[in-house]
């Protein structure tokens, strides 16, 4: 019952058509291979999900009998298990079984009307907010939003995904895109790190032309003449790189003798991670202490919190202070787990869009907040 | 210059002494309004209405898909016992009964495992006092569980307890005690409870690095990838999926639980409520929101509507291909005329 697409999906997708391919390299994945958690796989939206078919997906369960999931479960398990749960159908006769799932239906219909009440209700708190909290390009205005709060992380970090081609702020420049406006905020409001995570890694791919985006972005912020000088880091291969070096462009001339004035300032540092520096960097870091101890140059007793963490924070970086997610419900994808032991999250309801309402409220949700370890 | 401020502190005592009967009238009204409702509650008939609902929307339920492995962060009780003016103790009380309840309707939906963050490491650092209260009551906590596991007629028959995280942190007849309750239980298969009892989530990581290294030290196991590297966790091949995630009491963060179960495809959901008020209805609102949505995408995955289905199983040669065509073979578009008139 819920349409958990927008209005302009419908249309979305136009046929064999990647305007944008230019950027996108060759060994980009066209699909990620993450599995959402089923609601916020749902909510994204896409050509499957309409109304309609939602009704349809619920109603199925009564005509599946036979395909029970968690039968299925069972039957890959283990042998004793699968005897017990096809006893269910049988324990509980075959009429009260359908009687059941009847009454199951009809408990998902309410409950997707109910949801999709909620969602619209959502959407449009989400439009009012977009009104109240406008930056209007202006860092003067971020600044003046986020002075009266009492405190403001250290370091922020937001995770990013590709929408697909056809929609509004979708495709690789739409990522791209949300990313440098991401920066520019977090530059204006005063957070001197940044970190930017998708799952496949495209930004890590395409760093020349994110540092592009960024640079254009920043000077349609703070004009071309005083563009804050940022660095972007890569820690999986330890590259960092600066301002807009080894780039030539156009308004690199210009910019040349402001940048020598403020040089090794740097405002803002980004770094990017994606999924490889999730489960995979720990295992990794495993397999080299193993080779390790193996030549005796490290011992068993000497592997230490201290060390991992010092080790991880080499790897991948820090551990972030507040967390943004700009998708309709919350979805870690895989964000390197050893650095959200404390990182406030923060996602608004039914949200799909990179929108400066979610960056400032998360923000304020992260001055009101009390930390006490343990305690 | 004196007046004024004796009226002024009159007026702020005045004001305190206001603030004062006020939260005292609240907490009067409250009070009658949880005694009404337990007498309500307390009506045979009404009683009777509400156990049948409860089966009914357990079994409704049951039929559908249920999260395989629940996880509950039970945060809140100290603010309970504040907000209703009992000793701490009281609170923890109350959140062991809610965990027992909450036990018991998971286990009659399907879930296979229930865990549940007991104590945290970090929570050594709390006063002494409370510890202590905590221990004590964890062991009482955990005879009666070990007993209700074993008793035919109770409804927590034949369930499993595990108690996971790092036990050198524990007083030996601790140890022993969890070893005998382990031991008693083992056989219990339908259904595994998981106390984290002191865990936190880096320690498991950590001591999963450990033994991993351990291992590759006796060459038991050459190569350590991701797969092997969860089954090692405490909580073996359950560490790698945890559907559900429940935080009560109102705070957005995982505080060192779980990271490494739920940092992919998992749901969380953060409740406002407090841990001993967190009700049935809540967690029964929360998987239901799951099995539907997770309904949903499995038939979206399957892809099956009619249509489809028969569209796939007819072979290719016979499908039109509506792509490759020649433009000469288009039909003529309408004659060209120049407003201009040229020929």
């Amino acid at each position: 019952m819920p349409t958990m697409i927008k209005k302009d999906d419908k249309a979305m997708e136009p046929p064999n058509e990647k305007p944008h391919r230019k950027i996108e390299r060759d060994d980009v994945p066209e699909s990620s291979n993450h599995i959402p958690p089923p609601e916020s796989g749902v909510l994204k939206g896409g050509k499957v999900n309409s109304k309609t078919r939602a009704l349809k997906a619920v109603t199925s369960i009564i005509a599946d009998a036979d395909e029970n999931p968690q039968k299925k479960v069972n039957n890959e398990t283990n042998g004793v298990q699968k005897q017990k749960t096809e006893d269910l159908s049988k324990r509980i006769g075959k009429f009260e079984y359908l009687f059941y799932k009847f009454l199951l239906v009809l408990l998902y219909i309410c409950f997707g009307l109910f949801r999709y009440g909620q969602y619209q209700y959502n959407k449009m708190k989400l439009r009012i907010f977009s009104i109240i909290y406008n930056h209007a390009y202006t860092p003067q205005l971020i600044r003046q939003d986020v002075i009266p709060l009492k405190k403001i992380p250290k370091r922020l970090a937001a995770i990013l995904e590709v929408k697909p081609v056809g929609d509004v702020g979708g495709g690789v420049t739409g990522l791209l895109n949300d990313a440098s406006e991401i920066v520019c905020w977090t530059v204006s409001a005063g957070i001197k790190h940044l970190m930017l995570y998708d799952y496949d890694g495209i930004l890590q791919r395409n760093v020349p032309e994110l540092r592009m985006e960024i640079h254009s972005n920043l000077a349609k912020y703070f004009g071309p003449a005083h563009v804050p000088n940022y660095a972007v880091k890569i820690p999986h291969s330890n590259k960092i790189f600066y301002n807009l070096d080894g780039i030539e462009t156009e308004t690199d001339v210009g910019n040349e003798i402001e940048a020598n004035q403020e040089k090794d300032k740097i405002a803002i540092e980004i770094s990017l991670l994606s999924n490889r520096d999730g489960r995979e960097t720990i295992v990794d870091l495993t397999k080299t202490m193993a080779e390790l101890c193996a030549v005796n140059e490290l011992s068993v007793s000497d592997i230490t919190m201290d060390l991992v963490d010092s080790e991880l924070k080499q790897l991948v970086g820090p551990e972030p202070d507040l967390l943004l997610y700009f998708g309709p419900s919350l979805d870690l994808q895989g964000f390197p787990p050893w650095h959200i032991r404390l990182t406030e999250f923060y996602w608004e309801k039914d949200n799909n869009e990179v929108i400066y309402s979610v960056f400032i409220r998360g923000l304020r949700q992260y001055a009101g907040c009390k930390v006490n370890v343990g305690k | 210059m004196k007046m004024p401020s004796i009226i002024q502190i009159q007026f702020v005592a005045l004001k305190r002494l206001l603030v004062e009967t006020k939260e005292q009238m609240c907490f009067a009204v409250k009070s009658i309004f949880q005694r009404v409702f337990a007498w309500v509650m307390s009506l045979s008939l009404f009683s009777w209405f509400y156990v049948n609902l409860q089966n009914i929307l357990i079994k409704a339920l049951r039929v559908g898909p249920v999260p395989e492995h629940v996880s509950f962060i039970m945060d809140g009780n100290r603010r309970y016992a504040k907000s209703r003016r009992l000793p701490v103790k009281k609170g923890h009380e109350a959140g062991g009964l809610t965990l027992l309840t909450l036990l018991y309707i998971c286990k009659r939906l399907g879930v296979k495992c229930v865990s549940a963050y007991a104590f945290s490491i970090e929570n050594f650092n709390r006063p002494k006092e409370e510890v202590d209260t905590l221990m004590n009551l964890f062991t009482v906590k955990l005879d009666e569980f070990a007993k209700r596991a074993k008793d035919y007629k109770d409804p927590l028959y034949g369930s499993k307890i595990r108690i996971v995280g790092d036990q050198s942190l524990l007083s030996p007849e601790m140890r022993k005690k969890i070893k005998k309750v382990e031991e008693i239980t083992q056989d219990g298969d339908d259904f595994t409870l998981f106390i984290c009892f002191p865990y936190t989530s880096r320690n498991d990581m950590l001591h999963t690095i450990r033994d991993s290294v351990e291992d590759h030290l006796e060459n038991k196991s050459p190569r350590i990838n991701i797969r092997k590297f969860t089954n090692k966790m405490y909580m073996g091949f359950h560490s790698n999926k945890c559907e559900l995630l429940i935080r009560t009491s109102g705070h957005r963060r995982l505080s060192d639980y779980m990271l490494w179960q739920v940092h992919e495809n998992a749901t969380i959901e953060f409740s406002d409520t407090l841990w001993p008020n967190f009700s049935f209805f809540a967690m029964y609102l929360m998987i239901l929101k799951w099995s539907f949505f997770s309904t949903i995408q499995k038939y979206n995955e399957k892809n099956h509507s009619l249509f489809e289905k028969i569209h796939e199983s007819v072979p290719s040669i016979f499908k039109k291909k509506k792509t490759a065509m020649s433009l000469y073979n288009f039909p003529n578009p309408p004659i060209s005329v120049s407003v201009t008139g040229d020929e």
